[in-house]
């Protein structure tokens, strides 16, 4: 391969994030729905496929389960959440996040709780099995391409069109005849489906999940790639992503000890969270605002 | 018997923790209409001064708590001030403070880790961690320390709400912003003041939580949750009513580890918080202020 084992690493992440980055502006940037429970999708997504495929079901299959299980739990935070709005959904929707934390953690029959999911096999498809990092690469490549397609015509089509429409004036649509709650669990149950997708690709590449790593820190990642991308912009976000993957890997070069940078890059994304909100809130390609 | 005193006592010990969590952010809330998250933060930074100046640097241990509260409140005030207020001054919505103060919350649990190692830290104020026995149920002296302080401060805080101008024109801003500019609050000044009490509450909380329990970095996403909770349970924007909540709450988590095992106690909080919040979102003793969808 022309690239170094270390960047086919990241340029994997990269992939899953662009996912789960594009699924959730569907959400919170085209609908409007203030989804802070995004990462218990991609959460829900990893442990259903990951222990799918550890008792034995073949990929793709584990892959779909995965994404239409987050996908059923989409539908339920909506029906929980209808009513709410503004801070009270966001803080619901954290409430969600928190909750399936919490269960992960603590359902330990099922999940083996924080001593986390260890030995999640390598994904297999029709008998050929992605085995070096560079084949998944490709395979992380392909599932990336397929799924931000699909949701690039989703948001061109006139359902996507509905879904901005709702966003910007649900009582207009109403007049208009349409069902805006309808629309709602369409959109949220479609962010979900990536969500727990890209939840199933994590899995498999790292091959060990534990619940820390559906938790707040990673909401902030991927809330800080979607608002400095923009609101309702599927290019931001593909390219937020890559430049917010790939940009503090240059803390590396500063040697610092593995201990300190973790948390160093953490604070990176907390930081550039809230200066783009200071800054730009639109964020680089944004169309809409944040209400 | 003995099992389900020990359990009711424990409850109001954690109670109490939660009430001074909550009780400052709900005063931020009440004024400010925002929920400030990095409330959290203040509390566990808190902590962290105490553990560095007391048991670090030596300085006398009730110097180190005055210095503590009055750093945290000016911790409080500067977010405000260098976050809070420009966001609202570019017309930034609820949910963009709220999102900024999770950023906020991240920022400063990672630097926080940065600085003192993400390892467990104990104060080591010992002098008061003596167990004293009565009638079958153990308690600290040092619990009983926190029951006593944390009563005598809301009592302060309901006299202060309910006595002094300052008081006043907070829950007049807490009522009606608009009605109350006009008769002449400078909802801006009350603001400072709500987030310098607030965080000063939460100086407090953070002053109990370090020598009640150990001090970790990312204690102060759950703290915040904790307080949180008991906020939305008995009425966010009503002080009395987050106080009575957080109780509730310390008594739910405890009597409910009678049944469950003990590792659901932030689970039966998580679902607490997230059933209140869709079923009864102004909380038990909470003002009736419409948040649905009209």
């Amino acid at each position: 391969m022309i690239i170094s084992a270390y960047q086919t690493h990241i340029f994997i992440l990269i992939f899953i994030y662009i996912i789960l980055a594009v699924s959730l502006n569907l959400a919170l940037g085209y609908t409007g729905l203030l989804n802070l429970g995004h990462v218990a999708f991609y959460g829900i997504g990893a442990y259903t496929s990951a222990l799918l495929a550890i008792e034995g079901m073949p990929y793709l299959a584990a892959m779909i389960i995965a994404g239409l299980f987050a996908s059923v739990f989409g539908y339920l935070l909506v029906t929980a959440t209808d009513r709410l709005k503004g801070d009270y959904l966001a803080m619901a929707t954290l409430g969600f996040s928190f909750v399936v934390y919490s269960l992960l953690l603590n359902l330990r029959e099922i999940t083996r709780g924080a001593m986390g999911i260890p030995g999640i096999p390598k994904p297999s498809i029709l008998g050929l099995t992605v085995r070096t990092n560079d084949q998944y690469l490709i395979f992380v490549l392909l599932i990336c391409a397929i799924s931000v397609f699909i949701m690039y015509r989703i948001v061109k089509s006139p359902f996507g069109k509905l879904l901005e429409a709702n966003r910007d004036n649900a009582v207009c649509l109403r007049v208009l005849g349409k069902n805006t709650f309808g629309l709602k669990y369409k959109a949220m149950m479609i962010s979900a489906f990536f969500a727990g997708i890209s939840g199933s690709l994590y899995a498999h590449y790292i091959t060990f999940i534990d619940p820390t790593s559906f938790y707040i820190s990673e909401l902030i990642l991927i809330l800080t790639i979607v608002i400095v991308g923009g609101l309702a912009s599927i290019k931001g976000s593909i390219v937020a992503t890559a430049v917010i993957i790939y940009v503090p890997e240059i803390l590396r070069t500063l040697d610092l000890p593995s201990s300190v940078l973790g948390p160093v890059r953490q604070a990176l994304y907390a930081a550039i969270l809230i200066a783009i909100l200071m800054l730009r809130p639109r964020g680089i390609f944004g169309k809409v605002d944040l209400e | 018997m003995s099992l389900l005193a020990q359990s009711i006592i424990n409850g109001l010990i954690t109670g109490s923790i939660y009430a001074l969590v909550a009780a400052g952010y709900s005063l931020i809330y009440s004024t400010n209409n925002f929920m400030h998250f990095a409330h959290g933060i203040s509390v566990v930074a808190a902590g962290y001064m105490v553990y560095w100046l007391f048991t670090l640097a030596g300085t006398p241990f009730y110097v180190t708590c005055i210095i503590t509260v009055i750093l945290s409140a000016l911790f409080g005030l500067a977010m405000y001030r260098l976050i809070y207020l420009p966001l609202q001054r570019k017309g930034a919505s609820n949910v963009i403070l709220l999102i900024a103060s999770i950023g906020i919350l991240t920022f400063f649990q990672n630097v926080i880790q940065i600085a003192f190692g993400s390892g467990v830290k104990l104060i080591g104020y010992i002098e008061v961690a003596k167990g004293i026995t009565f009638a079958g149920i153990t308690m600290t002296l040092l619990q009983i320390v926190i029951l006593v302080i944390s009563f005598i401060i809301f009592i302060m805080l309901y006299q202060f709400m309910q006595r002094t101008k300052l008081g006043r024109n907070m829950r007049a801003v807490s009522n009606n912003k608009e009605l109350a500019s006009i008769v002449g609050i400078n909802h801006i000044r009350v603001s400072d003041f709500s987030f310098l009490i607030g965080s000063g509450l939460a100086g407090v909380a953070g002053i109990l939580v370090a020598l009640e329990q150990n001090l970790s970095p990312l204690m102060g996403t759950n703290l915040m949750i904790k307080g949180f909770t008991g906020a939305v349970i008995g009425g966010i924007n009503y002080v009395p009513g987050s106080i009575v909540g957080s109780f509730l709450l310390g008594l739910a988590e405890n009597l409910g580890i009678l049944v469950l095992p003990s590792g659901y106690k932030d689970a039966i909080a998580f679902s607490m918080l997230f059933l209140f919040l869709l079923f009864k979102p102004n909380g038990i003793l909470g003002k009736k202020e419409g948040r649905f969808d009209k």
